[in-house]
């Protein structure tokens, strides 16, 4: 056990692997960003119902609450280079690996957040839209005023546990090939043998960054829990 | 380059070939989690001293790491302490004779059960507090309570929490990929390292657990249905 885990080691890590905690955050940055763009438009488009993109919609929101993360983050990395290819004939190859990364969680999170967001719209009783078309609102000012501050009341545990999701599910990218916080915990092991104090730490990162979410979300529903 | 069908199916072939692994590192799991997860759901709904608070901290921390972090210290303590344990029991297996995938069902157990305590905490304060109450008043004990009166209420507002944790399990176990576990998205590249039909072969891997999921949510569906009939409304 001595030889296992050793305290020195430990120590000599936390600098190394938190150099790379950013790659992390930008993950988590960009997928929430365009996550939350794409998750919008596509729970308006199955709201509204429009033809075939609602279809379209629903099978792309059911392919990615039915398959392993893992498994979207290998399609879309050895599918996009060939999808590319065959399409606009670029070739791909110099790309970063990262990019690959990011459009699978853009990806992911629009299909999580979408079913969030459209459950919350729909949570929001059909009077409250009535009430406010009878007071002479429009359409974008009654969802922009009446519906949409309930309807975020509602998401906001929802989208506080994805989001932790989201942040335990960067830990998948290094299986590409991107240099993370566990890429760099890999490359410790191979440069030093000794690999288990690096993954240690990252657990107890990760620990932190969820208690850390965690409280945030806590807050913020409390804040948002006006009148009630 | 572009999508080779024969490649395809050779790799959906093979993943099948591979889903029992997948069902034992869902369901063995799922149902250690059950057991689990009920018992300490009812440590924390009767709020055992000392046990309760603890059991708590332990789940939070625990549900803040990932998975794959979890498999990787897992699978190097065991890889480094394995045989010295063993010795010390006396016992007569070695490394080589424990199949890996027990330590992909260890992992997914110990996070399945986190999952599942929150479910069924959430099932068992939605049963109204004079259901406790009335049973004690009609002399029941507090198991006899719990057996007749509480779970039978609770199972129903359980079950759809089961679903999703169910298919959370169920894309789980493609992690343990990485430690070699072969199931069915190793599985289904296997035929691929010869002919670098990578593409091909993960695409079926993502068909395969598509339908697996999609099958159990309907299964889901159909058995929460029928528990629906019996539910009366009071109101």
């Amino acid at each position: 056990m001595v030889d296992l885990f050793d305290w020195k080691r430990f120590f000599t890590n936390i600098p190394q692997i938190v150099a790379y905690l950013p790659v992390t955050l930008k993950i988590v940055f960009y997928a929430t960003l365009f996550g939350v763009i794409l998750a919008l438009l596509v729970a308006v488009i199955r709201i509204k119902k429009i033809p075939i993109l609602h279809q379209a919609a629903g099978i792309y929101v059911s392919f990615m609450r039915g398959t392993p993360m893992l498994v979207q983050l290998l399609v879309v990395f050895y599918g996009i280079p060939i999808l590319m290819q065959q399409l606009f004939n670029i070739n791909v190859n110099r790309w970063d690996k990262i990019i690959f990364v990011y459009i699978t969680y853009i990806l992911n999170q629009g299909a999580f957040l979408s079913e969030i967001f459209r459950c919350s719209i729909l949570a929001v009783p059909t009077g409250q839209l009535e009430a406010a078309y009878s007071v002479g609102l429009t359409q974008f000012q009654a969802f922009r005023r009446i519906i949409l501050p309930q309807a975020v009341r509602v998401a906001v545990p929802s989208f506080g546990s994805d989001f932790i999701g989201l942040f335990q599910n960067t830990s998948l990218a290094f299986l590409i090939g991107v240099v993370d916080i566990m890429g760099r915990a890999k490359t410790i092991g191979t440069a030093t043998k000794h690999v288990l104090e690096a993954y240690v730490f990252i657990a107890i990162l990760f620990i932190i960054i969820s208690l850390l979410v965690k409280g945030a979300f806590y807050l913020l529903d409390k804040k948002l829990a006006y009148g009630r | 380059m572009g999508f080779n069908s024969i490649y395809f199916y050779d790799s959906l072939r093979s993943g099948i070939q591979y889903l029992p692994n997948t069902f034992q590192l869902t369901f063995i799991p799922i149902v250690i989690a059950l057991i689990l997860g009920t018992v300490i759901a009812v440590i924390r709904v009767y709020r055992i001293p000392f046990l309760a608070p603890l059991l708590v901290v332990l789940i939070t921390l625990y549900q803040g790491i990932p998975l794959v972090v979890a498999l990787m210290i897992y699978h190097l303590l065991f890889i480094a302490e394995f045989n010295d344990f063993a010795a010390a029991l006396h016992l007569d297996t070695s490394m080589a004779d424990i199949n890996l995938i027990w330590i992909g069902i260890f992992a997914l157990s110990l996070q399945a059960t986190c999952y599942m305590e929150e479910s069924i905490k959430g099932a068992f304060f939605s049963v109204d507090k004079g259901q406790y109450e009335a049973g004690y008043s009609v002399g029941l004990t507090k198991l006899q309570t719990l057996r007749r009166i509480i779970i039978p209420q609770v199972i129903p507002v359980a079950l759809p929490m089961l679903t999703n944790n169910i298919v959370g399990a169920i894309k789980g176990s493609s992690i343990v990929m990485v430690i070699g576990i072969t199931e069915v998205l190793a599985g289904s590249v296997i035929p691929s390292s010869k002919t670098y039909a990578f593409f091909e072969g993960y695409i079926a891997a993502a068909l395969i657990y598509w339908i697996f999921t999609i099958l159990v949510e309907k299964i889901a569906a159909r058995i929460e249905k029928r528990g629906d009939k019996y539910r009366r409304n009071l109101v």
